[in-house]
């Protein structure tokens, strides 16, 4: 499958923290042919391991998250569903909203707005917090209170689709985007005959509540060395302070929360097969992505965060660049490729 | 099969200003069953058929074709496209939404920088419309224009589904929904002489509908619409204005139109009379073509029917199917009346 499809398929699935069984299920049917041996954990994160069959080989990881933002039902008025976020959801976002609420089957709804007319003076121009809104799922109150149990995920209904010459759009692309190149990454990998390390593919879980499933994952794991492919902010019209900019190749951070002599590792690699790239500071020692809790794991392991540029994180309506998907793909199967221990 | 047409109709771009392609489509469906058919130079739709009766009233059914969106204003030198609005968007609803601009549908969404780059204080607020923007995926302006030009409407996207206990979602059921009725009534028997007006640019103040009348010289108007209801939990009293469910809503008034209290007595009475759901309006709030029709010529009486919509003026607006069907019905009951 091209990389553009499967990021399509990925980001169609309906997968908010903690509720990932979908995508559990997929990611791993699709790394199963090109595996040795693929295993899901107890937080439901998928691991597919390709073994180069050298005795006491090293591990290196390859870890990108599957679950994205979602709202969660906390009851039911008047027919509609009352909510809370999970993850950081935008609250802008949310009016005359579609969502698909994880019922079985599945119901479609509508985050109602309120008309202007029925705005105080005082919240005219603003955002309405999440608990001022509401979901229409087109259902009197005793049906909705029995289709709809308390603590039902929902997440946003948004096709993924090609956005002028080299970009896509669509939700959940944090991180699936990524997800769906660590695949790829894995599924050229798993052809090579001639690597020095084992490769685990880790698809985690629960990245948006605080790095959970990686934490867990990478613990079982034992890497030697990991690579964390993750989104960073690309440039818009209003963050124009954002560094990183969609187009111009993948960003390779460099921090506290990262293996220095990693990064320049990767950006010398760049440089030397030609592949677009940028360079990012990350200042603190949490880079907000799973590398903060694969690095710590166990006696520690030496990680690398390679970012892919995305437009308007945490929206139903995430831009990448395909060209830049691509890249990653080469770099992070060429710096594989090419390990020694 | 109305609510196929409605349907139909609500995927057809008709930012105001800009209703050619559902104006083409409805010509296309009435031109066997009209027995005239006029054109206007603001893009009026005017067509008549004959009914079992010539009344002593002329008599023009109403219901415009165009529908809110956004037009292009500028192109950065990034390739994003800035915009106003076309007729009146609520603001709250724009951000992280898919749109398709220009003749050529070019796919677009409204950007905004992510909620971890914004302060605690922007998080509350909206960005006002002039410094929101329609990302294309074009990285200059030169690309940009590859596509798009300074002037091209913009429309929200297009998916209609239906859900829960009979609802619909679409774009533009305001006011699709009434042009809907209007093709039905147009494909069937009649029971009296009627006009039918589809109207364009309701949206930036009913202009269409008041050269329209002009046009027809009708004594009587009956307006097909829809109308805001704030029918949500937050929302209380009055201030819900109509509530979907509830039935067909008979308007005794709103901000443009003191309606023909004859005529609103007959719909209520029909509606009674056979079995139909209606409510009014519990607040004086929106408008319609009916204000520019009631004070065209030497003055005509109007009355109006609308369909109650949740999120109007958004990509997911909501209507309750059965209360389209009520509309045409009841829309039917008053052209029997006015052959008696």
């Amino acid at each position: 499958m091209e990389l553009m499809e499967l990021t399509q398929r990925l980001s169609g699935l309906s997968g908010p923290s903690g509720f990932e069984a979908d995508v559990t299920e997929y990611v791993a049917n699709y790394l199963h042919p090109f595996a040795d041996e693929v295993n899901i954990d107890v937080l439901g994160s998928v691991t597919a391991w390709k073994r180069c069959g050298r005795p006491g080989a090293k591990t290196v990881l390859l870890d990108a998250h599957m679950d994205e933002i979602g709202l969660i039902t906390t009851g039911v008025k008047d027919g509609f569903l009352s909510f809370a976020t999970l993850g950081g959801v935008d609250p802008r976002m949310l009016p005359a909203r579609e969502v698909r609420v994880m019922t079985e089957p599945p119901l479609y709804g509508v985050v109602a707005a309120m008309p202007p007319h029925v705005l105080s003076a005082e919240d005219k121009g603003k955002a309405l917090s999440a608990d001022k809104l509401y979901i229409d799922v087109g259902l009197d109150q005793a049906t909705a209170e029995k289709l709809v149990p308390p603590g039902t995920p929902a997440v946003y209904v948004s096709s993924c689709e090609a956005l002028g010459e080299h970009q896509i759009c669509g939700k959940a692309l944090d991180d699936r985007a990524c997800a769906a190149i660590i695949m790829k990454a894995f599924e050229r990998l798993s052809e090579k005959r001639d690597l020095n390390v084992d490769v685990c593919c880790l698809v985690s879980t629960q990245e948006e509540v605080g790095h959970r499933g990686a934490k867990v994952a990478s613990w079982t794991i034992r890497p030697y060395k990991a690579l964390v492919v993750d989104v960073t902010h690309g440039r818009t019209p209003d963050a124009t302070q954002v560094v990183c900019q969609c187009g111009k190749g993948p960003a390779v951070s460099i921090g506290p929360n990262i293996n220095r002599t990693m990064a320049l590792e990767l950006l010398a690699l760049a440089e030397k097969n030609s592949i677009p790239c940028q360079r990012k500071a990350e200042p603190g020692g949490n880079s907000g992505t799973n590398a903060e809790a694969i690095q710590i794991t166990r006696e520690g392991v030496a990680t690398a965060l390679v970012d892919l540029p995305l437009k308007y994180m945490h929206t139903p309506v995430e831009v990448v660049d395909l060209r830049d998907m691509d890249a990653c793909v080469e770099l992070l199967t060429a710096y594989v490729e090419n390990m020694e221990v | 099969m109305l609510l196929d047409t409605m349907e139909t109709l609500c995927c057809l771009d008709g930012v105001t200003g800009g209703e050619d392609e559902v104006r083409d489509y409805i010509l296309e469906r009435v031109m066997p069953h009209a027995d005239a058919i006029r054109t206007d130079p603001m893009g009026n739709l005017m067509v008549f058929k004959r009914g079992a009766k010539t009344p002593d009233r002329r008599v023009m059914l109403c219901a415009h074709m165009d529908e809110v969106g956004l037009i292009v204003t500028d192109i950065t030198a990034e390739g994003y496209l800035r915009f106003d609005q076309a007729g009146g968007v609520n603001p709250q609803i724009l951000l992280g939404k898919p749109v398709h601009v220009g003749a050529q549908r070019t796919r677009g969404v409204i950007g905004c920088k992510a909620v971890h780059l914004t302060t605690q204080e922007q998080r509350k607020t909206l960005p006002p419309m002039r410094d929101m923007y329609i990302d294309i995926g074009a990285n200059s302006r030169e690309e940009a224009e590859k596509s798009v030009s300074i002037g091209d409407l913009a429309a929200f996207d297009d998916t209609v589904v239906r859900y829960g206990d009979g609802f619909v979602k679409a774009k533009a059921i305001d006011d699709r929904a009434g042009c809907a009725a209007m093709i039905e009534l147009l494909e069937g028997e009649l029971p009296c002489d009627c006009w039918f007006a589809f109207t364009v640019q309701e949206e930036v103040g009913c202009r269409g509908a008041s050269v329209a009348a002009v046009t027809v010289e009708p004594d009587v108007a009956l307006i097909l619409e829809t109308t805001t209801a704030a029918d949500l939990p937050g929302a209380e009293g009055a201030a819900r204005v109509c509530e979907l469910g509830k039935g067909v809503v008979i308007p005794f008034m709103d901000k443009g139109t003191i309606y023909d209290r004859e005529l609103y007595n007959t719909l209520r009475r029909l509606a009674d009379e056979n079995g139909i759901a209606w409510q009014t309006k519990t607040m004086i709030a929106g408008g319609t073509d009916g204000s520019a029709v009631q004070r065209s010529l030497g003055g005509v009486r109007v009355a109006a029917l609308s369909v109650a919509v949740r999120n109007i003026h958004s990509p997911a607006s909501v209507a309750k199917l059965a209360e389209c069907e009520a509309q045409l019905a009841l829309a039917r009951l008053f052209l029997e009346e006015m052959a008696k």
